[in-house]
């Protein structure tokens, strides 16, 4: 457990994991909000960037 | 360990947000705001961008905002450009418009800090379930792959489309390009980090599939934007893009280097 093993990752397998899919489920909910979301007030917010980074998104 | 890790994700987004929006701004704006005039329906146009573009020949319409000049010099003196407006396809106009009274350029802005927040987010974590880092010496790689995936591949079926350009279906593009991208994503891997000839067969089969299946595309091209400048826009979104990417991956590498794995 609290051994500290030289690894070019500095996580545990399971600390790794946990990480990476809450990253993924963040960064996943971040994205769609930003870009695909269907709310008139998100879209014109974020109207250039969308256009920007070609999303369909109207 | 865990929200030191997303930390630094976060970070290296919204850098590369930052720098987005700088790139947007120069090569990216100009065009949106000049195909904005061209756009069928726009209730964008309630305010002409005289000082950018003074001479165009223009079908300005008119909207349900055109009748509130005092809103509209009060947009205009918060912001140099049009906020714009929900577009044909969008029910509900009226309860549109930028988030907590920003101008255009801050909620680009904004918009730019959440997005690079999103892919960086996304990036670090499928470096973190694959189990390859993301490191200094790797990140403009890691980056072009997030462009291809994201960008380039899922824009050879639908290009980066201006205001006022013909589309199909929008929920039918949406699960295109989302699963075009989820398959993109799962292609390059098998292509870039499996040894196996079948995972890499395997990888340029799910590359290709959306392709072959093909984009909605619409039934009618016909658009009043010219096509000289959906061309210089698809050409800029692509590379601003692919440049956003590149600065993502290396700073991403550059924080994981410096603040994670050197302890």
């Amino acid at each position: 457990m609290a051994t500290s093993t030289v690894s070019s990752i500095p996580l545990s397998l399971s600390d790794r994991l946990t990480a990476g899919i809450i990253a993924l489920m963040i960064g996943a909910f971040l994205v769609f909000g930003a870009g695909l979301a269907n709310s008139a007030v998100l879209h014109d917010t974020a109207h250039d960037t969308r256009h920007s980074y070609g999303f369909p998104c109207h | 360990m865990i929200v030191k890790t997303l930390l630094a994700a976060i970070v290296a987004g919204l850098i590369a947000g930052v720098f987005m929006t700088a790139a947007q701004e120069w090569r990216i704006t100009p065009l949106i705001l000049h195909a904005e005039e061209f756009e069928g329906e726009a209730p964008a146009a309630t305010e002409q961008p005289a000082a950018e573009q003074p001479a165009t020949p223009d079908h300005q319409q008119h909207s349900s905002l055109s009748g509130a000049p005092t809103f509209a010099a009060m947009l205009s003196a918060l912001s140099p450009i049009t906020p714009a407006y929900a577009h044909e396809h969008e029910g509900e106009h009226e309860e549109g418009g930028i988030m907590f009274g920003m101008s255009r350029f801050s909620g680009t802005l904004a918009a730019n800090l959440v997005t690079g927040a999103g892919f960086s987010l996304l990036l670090a974590g499928i470096s973190l379930v694959i189990g390859y880092p993301l490191t200094l010496a790797n990140g403009a790689l890691w980056g072009a792959f997030g462009w291809l995936a994201v960008h380039l591949l899922p824009a050879i079926g639908l290009p980066p489309e201006l205001p006022g350009f013909p589309a199909a279906e929008l929920g039918d593009r949406q699960a295109w390009w989302g699963a075009t991208v989820l398959l993109s994503a799962a292609g390059l891997y098998l292509l870039a980090l499996r040894r196996e000839i079948v995972a890499k067969l395997a990888g340029l089969a799910l590359v290709a599939a959306p392709h072959l299946y093909g984009a909605p595309q619409p039934l009618d091209i016909s658009s009043n934007v010219p096509a000289v400048l959906g061309a210089e826009f698809a050409v800029a979104a692509l590379a601003t893009t692919l440049a956003f990417w590149i600065v993502l991956g290396i700073v991403s590498g550059f924080i994981n280097d410096r603040f994670l794995t050197a302890n």
